[in-house]
């Protein structure tokens, strides 16, 4: 499969998403077959279209320019926030992650009333946005990034132009150094700089991440940072509060709608500048550096100096409240000399950043509007100046506005920028079709300024190994002091030194965002937008850490199983040792400061580790343990479906849920079953499971599922017209408990639709793989292969052409489709449009398994039948969530309201 | 009326001579402010020797219009820091505070006085311990709205406006003086809502303020003094520490927004810029920069909090403001800018002791309050001077002023 995997899917993608390169195409090229004949498409590994490529320019030069006009597959898109400290890039590189086009998807497609023609034509390209930040004094650092990813001439204006070595290529850019730098863009890289105003770029980079980032919004009180998800169509109107060197109020009521109605001259620069002259600091970070070891009290006049220690309480005005700041300076007969700096740029920053959060507040307040969003370069993720702004915000409006921070706060300008493109493409993207991804390295770079570019895999792999011998340690994850300790209350509190804050800790990672213009909201959940996948509260330190230790105790396993379905080559092995660092900084990283990559969830967790195996391009890591126990799980399903027909209904439909509750103990993500695997035979295991099932269960719903499903009495129930079974690990968990259920249901005469990973996770099944297994039962089963005939499903296994099996066939299909997504676990929110079309007509849905139907998804409500089955194979778990113990068993069924 | 055409005949008691017949104080964080009434020595007063004002003016109830007490309310200042000049100075005058008081309460032995600020609090015992007062406190923004409010209401003109260096005096209508919003700067800056005779909140403030000017200008000039420092900013440039609107927009305004190229859109945003040390810059310069940043903020805060409130009148007093100009300018300019012409910035000429004198109308120990209140005072304006722009912190000031029977 990974052979096939590589084939040249750009052209059929690129085909569904831009027929007009794909005109072009032919015409320069004439080579592309049309009709899609490729399967799966590796995502890690985009490929060049190297037709027509011819050096360019002079070809003595070391290091010549290839173009590439055919390459359309990852073109890329460039826009520059040129900053007097910082450069900020956004560039835009198209992938095309999903295959959409073998035989049998086709054909699904169809079924499911699904065509690339008539369904929306996707206005939005599938890639992704990266932000990278260089330090303006090293701005060849940023010419030489741009150079080597060809970022300068993959506009899309070029892509759609036949030549592409069109000089006049520009790149849009906003701040002050678009015009400073723009004749060094010329000489070095030839394009043309055009200047987008700021406060445009920023409204409209503001607008685009708060609308398109679930959570890009957040508070921050007393150290705590807390994600806040805001309703796109509730967004406006909002105060946008820019510290750069000055400060700019923006009042924002719509796209392009925006007023300057306010700012101040007491900004970010009047810190750096005030804290150089009084300082001697070298740099911006250092001066704010020094505000960690600070204690204002030394410097400021506070209430309780005019006081004599005692409050004025009569105006609420505390002790520790500054009455003067640099009041104290007045009094004593101390010179600059003998004050400590780092007071001094406590001071400073307290006195500009509290008087930018009053005067924002008072803004806010005159024109009514309710949030109030900070950002700037002043902010820069510290986590002092942010509290001290909240702190300002909260203690002025008495606590009725909130001070918000984003956590793309550096980029607004940059993201703007782009969107100033007059094709950026990304007008109708919505919140479901993106997803963030944190790639390696992200712990060490993400939120501060990126090196050189990192290429290939082995690029990746030795800058992992050149991390180590640094010194710089990696380590597992380990318990820290709860946050919320911090002893930090911002203006008032007194000991509030910053002393347990750091700053560079505070700054929050960026990652790159992947549009996926193919995701969908799963349209049958209840409410969608108060849906959360996730049932575990990671913002809760104990969970956290418990999880991290968790994934840190399973990671030699899983490397091992790594390396070895990569065939236990010295290559796989270094593969393997680079993604265990990678992952353990992940953890450190996501443990020192559990927001960094915003809001966690276990399963944004879970799903991190897949995506870092593929990083180091594990494909499939328990590729050979899958088939090995799909296998041995097939061997004994006849004997299996023997005796589940000769049981009466009622007692089969008991011993179907029971088998899928047993199966499921087969969870190599489980660390309690992979222990048990060394004691027994698959089908050992599995009867002793099914044997210990003994109701009522923890959770037992299952006689209301069976009287929706046999009814009682002499009432039958209609049966349902179509089940979605959203199935979970290969081998037993599948193939002996939910391929019996799904037969019980298609003997019902209720449509099946398997719905499985896009991309593999642990042992989970994917939807490639499940085709091949259901034709395997199929072999022994009538009802299982009269719906696989009608489902199509068979057309890869069987030599017979399908245009025939759909008029003979007189059952309900059964069919496959893939949910989107390559995590155990699954995010209702960002599902494929395939599976979005499936479960229009569905009327009953089964979640299956810990990832699915535990860790997320347990309390989510859906408009149809829901059935939720799954063995907790985790003490904590099945004590938190069910006060229950380990290989507890929940079978929780929820009718359709 | 001419107060002079009232003078009285009367006897002339020597004793009475520079007799201090109250005095009230305001301690704050950098400077004490003292307001003391004494009788006028070529004055007569109807009364006896020791005749207390109630009686005299009882006594005098019967003929229409003629003062009963003619003197002077006399303001001074210390700076906090040298608390002792301040206890040497009460020492020094013949401080016989209110003889009558002690005519009228012969067992009493500690003498009470009114203060407020801060430092009523701090030095309680010192008072009580070298001079033997008792300082009897009295709440700090109190005494600063009753201070505004009876100089507004009593003494002919003494709010003004400051725009492009032209003080413009104005008398405020006594019947349409409130709501409005006061704005002491002191070391730090309260921004008070007066709604009407002891009607007031304090809506705001910021802790930038005098306090900030002084202390940050010690430490980047070495001056010694507020008032050098504020010299100091007279002459100096503050394009060379700003970064202005005209900085980053290449010259040309970045009228879009509705600034202009001369707007200061990074106070000490220059500093970053270049790398000079701070011996590079001239005091004069550092001065001029830091004193448009507070004012400017201080203009702003309470622009939008009068908008807050609907309040029409922002009044600015405190030391901060000292009548020196070019902070007068650059608030006026600062209120009129953010209001696009809407407010007004009004100034104070007691801007420094309003709570002195808030707290000297709170003593309760004589009629004299009442008189006032019952605008009996008239000042003399010819006879006021300028508080000190020339920075002599010492240097006092005094109104001169009758009380009268009504």
């Amino acid at each position: 499969m990974a052979s096939l995997a590589e084939d040249d899917q750009g052209q059929g993608a690129s085909r569904i998403q831009n027929p007009e390169a794909d005109d072009k195409k032919k015409k320069n090229s004439n080579m592309a077959p049309t009709s899609g004949n490729s399967i799966h498409r590796s995502s890690s590994r985009p490929q060049l279209d190297v037709s027509k490529a011819e050096i360019q320019g002079n070809f003595e030069e070391k290091h010549p320019t290839i173009l590439l006009p055919n390459q359309s597959d990852d073109i890329s898109h460039l826009a520059l926030d040129l900053g007097g400290s910082l450069i900020k890039l956004v560039y835009f590189s198209r992938h095309e992650n999903q295959s959409a086009n073998d035989k049998r998807k086709k054909s699904m497609k169809e079924r499911l009333g699904i065509s690339n023609v008539n369904r929306r034509s996707y206005p939005i390209l599938g890639g992704r946005l990266h932000f990278v930040k260089f330090e303006t004094n090293k701005i060849n650092e940023c010419l030489d990034f741009i150079y080597s990813k060809q970022l300068h001439c993959g506009g899309l204006e070029s892509h759609y132009s036949d030549n592409v070595a069109d000089r006049n290529a520009i790149i849009k850019a906003t701040g002050g150094g678009a015009y400073k730098f723009a004749d060094l863009f010329k000489e070095r890289l030839g394009v043309s700089i055009e200047k987008e105003d700021e406060m445009a770029c920023l409204v409209s980079g503001a607008n685009f991440l708060l609308k398109a980032i679930r959570h890009e919004a957040f508070t921050h009180m007393e150290g705590q940072k807390e994600f806040v998800q805001i309703d796109p169509n509730d967004l406006f109107p909002y105060l946008l509060v820019n510290i750069g060197s000055g400060v700019s109020m923006l009042k924002v009521d719509g796209d392009g709608k925006f007023e300057r109605v306010s700012g101040t001259n007491v900004g970010g620069g009047t810190y750096w500048g005030l804290g150089r002259l009084l300082t001697k600091c070298k740099s911006f970070d250092e001066l704010l550096e020094l505000t960690q070891k600070g204690d204002n009290r030394a410097i400021d006049m506070l209430v309780g100096d005019i006081y004599g220690g005692m409050d004025y309480s009569k105006i609420g005005l505390s002790a520790s409240t500054i009455a003067s700041s640099f009041g104290k300076a007045i009094s004593e007969k101390k010179e600059l000399e003998d004050y400590r700096p780092e007071d001094i740029s406590l001071s400073l920053l307290r006195m500009i950043s509290y008087n930018i959060g009053q005067i924002s507040y008072l803004n806010a307040l005159r024109f009514g509007l309710k949030r109030i969003f900070f950002g700037g370069f002043f902010i820069r993720g510290h986590a002092y100046t942010m509290d001290t702004i909240s702190f300002a915000v909260q203690f002025w409006s008495k606590g009725t506005a909130q001070a918000m921070f984003l956590r793309h706060e550096g980029f607004l300008g940059a993201f703007g920028a782009f969107m100033s493109y007059e094709k950026h493409g990304l007008d109708d993207l919505m919140v479901h079709q993106l997803v963030e991804r944190f790639p390696m390295g992200a712990p060490y770079t993400g939120g501060k300024i990126h090196g050189p570019p990192l290429g290939d895999l082995n690029e990746k792999i030795s800058w992992m190994e050149k991390f180590l011998q640094k010194g710089t340690e990696i380590t597992a994850p380990v318990p820290m002091i709860p946050p919320g300790t911090t002893g930090l209350g911002g203006f008032e509190v007194p000991l509030s030194k910053g002393s347990t804050l750091r700053p560079d800790a505070s700054a929050l990672n960026v990652g790159v965002l992947h549009l996926v213009p193919t995701l969908e909201v799963f349209p049958l959940l209840a409410d969608p937008k108060m849906y959360e996948p996730n049932t575990i509260d990671l913002s809760d330190h104990n969970e956290l850490e418990y999880w991290f230790t968790i994934l840190s105790e399973h990671l030699p396993d899983l490397v091992d199983k790594a390396v070895a379905s990569e065939g236990g080559t010295d290559d796989a092995k270094r593969r393997g040792d680079a993604f265990a660092r990678a992952f353990s900084a992940h953890l450190a990283r996501l443990m020192e400061e559990p927001a960094a990559y915003g809001k966690l969830g276990l399963a944004n967790l879970l799903e991190m580790r897949e995506e870092c195996l593929r990083e180091f391009q594990f494909v499939d890591a328990y590729r050979s343990i899958k088939q090995r126990e799909n296998e041995a799980s097939l061997a004994v399903l006849p004997d299996l479906l023997m005796e589940l027909d000769s049981m009466d209904e009622e007692t089969r439909l008991l011993a179907l849920i029971e088998g899928v509750l047993a199966a499921n103990i087969f969870d190599w993500g489980s660390r309690a079953c992979v222990d048990l695997y060394h004691q027994g035979t698959i089908i050992e295991i599995y009867r002793m499971s099914r044997n210990k099932m003994q109701r009522p269960w923890r959770v037992d719903n299952f006689d209301d599922f069976k009287e929706r499903m046999l009814g009682t009495g002499d009432r039958k129930p209609t049966p349902h017209r179509r089940a979605l079974l959203f199935v979970d690990n290969s081998g037993a968990d599948v193939v002996l408990g939910m391929l019996p259920l799904a037969r019980e249901l298609l003997r019902r005469g209720t449509e099946v639709v398997l719905v499985a990973n896009s991309l593999p996770a642990l042992n989970d099944v994917t939807a490639i793989e499940l085709p091949d297994i259901v034709a395997e039962a199929a072999k022994h089963c009538d009802i299982l292969r009269r719906a696989a005939e009608a489902g199509d499903l068979l057309v890869d296994a069987m030599i017979s052409p399908s245009n025939s099996s759909k008029e003979s066939s007189t059952s309900v299909p059964l069919m496959v489709v893939e949910n989107g997504c390559g995590s155990p676990c699954i995010d209702l929110r960002q599902v494929s449009s395939e599976l979005a079309a499936a479960a229009k007509d569905a009327d009953l849905i089964i979640l299956e398994g810990m990832g699915r139907a535990l860790h997320t998804n347990l309390n989510a409500r859906f408009n149809c039948d829901a059935l939720k089955l799954a063995m907790v194979k985790n003490q904590r778990l099945a004590e938190k969530l069910v006060k229950g113990k380990i290989y507890d068993c929940i079978c929780k069924y929820e009718p359709a309201n | 009326m001419d107060p002079r055409k009232s003078e009285n005949e009367g006897n002339l008691d020597p004793d009475q001579s520079g007799l201090i017949y109250q005095m009230a104080l305001d301690i704050g964080g950098s400077l004490a402010k003292l307001v003391y009434f004494t009788y006028d020595e070529d004055c007569a007063i109807e009364g006896k020797d020791g005749m207390s004002p109630e009686k005299a003016v009882a006594k005098s109830k019967g003929s229409k219009s003629c003062a009963v007490l003619r003197g002077k309310l006399n303001f001074k200042i210390f700076e906090t820091s040298k608390i002792n000049d301040c206890l040497e100075f009460i020492k020094s005058v013949k401080l016989r505070l209110g003889g009558c008081q002690r005519q009228e309460n012969p067992g009493s032995q500690a003498i009470a006085v009114k203060a407020t600020g801060g430092g009523a609090y701090k030095y309680t015992d010192l008072f009580k311990e070298r001079l033997g007062i008792n300082l009897d406190k009295e709440d700090e923004m109190d005494c600063l709205v009753a201070g505004a409010n009876f100089l507004l209401k009593a003494v002919h003109q003494e709010a003004y406006t400051y725009m492009g260096g032209q003080k413009q005096f104005m008398d405020v209508d006594h019947n349409d003086l409130y709501p409005y919003l006061l704005v002491s700067i002191g070391s730090g800056v309260s921004m008070i809502k007066v709604e009407g005779d002891g009607k007031f909140e304090r809506v705001s403030g910021t802790s930038i303020g005098g306090g900030t000017f002084w202390g940050l200008g010690k430490l980047l000039t070495k001056c010694k003094n507020f008032d050098e420092l504020l010299e100091l900013s007279y002459q100096g440039n503050n394009r060379v520490i700003d970064m202005l609107v005209g900085d980053i927009y290449g010259g040309t305004d970045y009228s879009k927004i509705g600034l202009s190229s001369t707007t200061i859109a990074s106070s000490f945003g220059k500093v970053i810029s270049n790398d000079k040390e701070i011996e590079d810059y001239k005091a004069e310069d550092i001065a001029r920069s830091l004193l448009r940043m507070i004012s400017n903020n201080i203009g702003q805060i309470s622009y939008l909090n009068a908008l807050r409130f609907g309040l029409k009148r922002i009044f600015f007093g405190g030391f901060f403001i000292r009548s020196h100009p070019f902070t007068m300018d650059t608030i006026s300019v600062a209120v009129n800018f953010w209001s696009k012409g809407e407010a007004k910035a009004l100034f104070l000429q007691h801007e420094g002791f309003l709570g002195a004198m808030g707290a000297f109308m709170s003593s309760d120990q004589h009629e004299l309050k009442k008189l006032l209140e019952n605008k009996a005072v008239h000042q003399q304006a010819s006879s006021i001077k300028a508080c000190a722009i020339a920075g002599d912190l010492h240097g006092d000031e005094s109104i001169e002023c009758c009380v009268y029977s009504v």
